[in-house]
């Protein structure tokens, strides 16, 4: 699917920019059509990655990107971090509610790409509503 | 722009009871954890957490609300939680912790 807008968001690995990653992503997905509830869940997974980008960053003086790539059909927001040893970031998420969070409110989540720019990618589709019938 | 958390407490003879209100994620995670962890340990009672006011928790709060469940179990206490949102009952319901904490 062809991207339509991408925004970009750089922000310090510091925990009080977190909120400001909340913030922004509440904006785009209301902005692009999701509904509330959606809106909600899709903050409290972006926030998680924040979080733990920031936990394993080690140093509060380094940067990380959240890229939001909105198409007709899906959003999807990218994590990049020039962060040393950093495949995995959940790797070592030891009680594993940070995963379980994203997992449950995103349709595809990327973990460990080999490869990439980014050290996370998820996906949230838009949802198809059938009209078959009327 | 940075999250706000206000936890009040209150131990008296009757009950031990927490309201915390605002957000607790990676940035307010810290000060609330102290001041959780030293209610629980101070108190000698069961403990209510009232979140009629809380907006926001992310995993690292859950984790923290997890702990002090831990502590108060060791003394044969329990922690409970009341008036919890929606939006926050199901970051319980998706974690599995609604198992783990009496929900009211």
């Amino acid at each position: 699917m062809e991207s339509r807008d991408k925004i970009v968001v750089k922000l310090p690995c510091k925990p009080e920019y977190v909120s400001v990653a909340r913030l922004t992503v509440s904006g785009v997905a209301s902005r692009i059509g999701f509904d509330i509830d959606t809106v909600e869940d899709i903050k409290v997974a972006v926030s998680e990655v924040c979080s733990r980008i920031i936990s394993v960053a080690g140093s509060s003086e380094k940067q990380y990107e959240i890229w939001f790539d909105i198409s007709a059909k899906k959003l999807t927001i990218s994590f990049s971090a020039k962060i040393e040893r950093i495949n995995c970031i959940f790797e070592d998420d030891e009680d594993g509610l940070g995963a379980a969070i994203i997992n449950a409110f995103m349709d595809e989540v990327e973990y460990c790409p080999e490869g990439k720019d980014y050290i996370l990618s998820m996906t949230k589709n838009f949802e198809v509503i059938s009209c078959n019938g009327l | 722009m940075s999250s706000e958390l206000i936890m009040t407490s209150v131990d008296s003879d009757q009950e031990a009871k927490v309201v915390v209100s605002g957000e607790i994620d990676i940035y307010t995670a810290r000060q609330f954890k102290e001041k959780l962890y030293q209610f629980v340990d101070n108190s000698t009672k069961d403990i209510v957490i009232d979140c009629s006011d809380l907006d926001y928790i992310d995993s690292t709060g859950l984790g923290i609300f997890v702990g002090a469940l831990k502590k108060a179990r060791l003394t044969d206490r329990n922690i409970s939680l009341e008036n919890i949102r929606d939006n926050i009952r199901k970051l319980f319901n998706i974690t599995g912790l609604d198992k783990l904490f009496i929900i009211r």
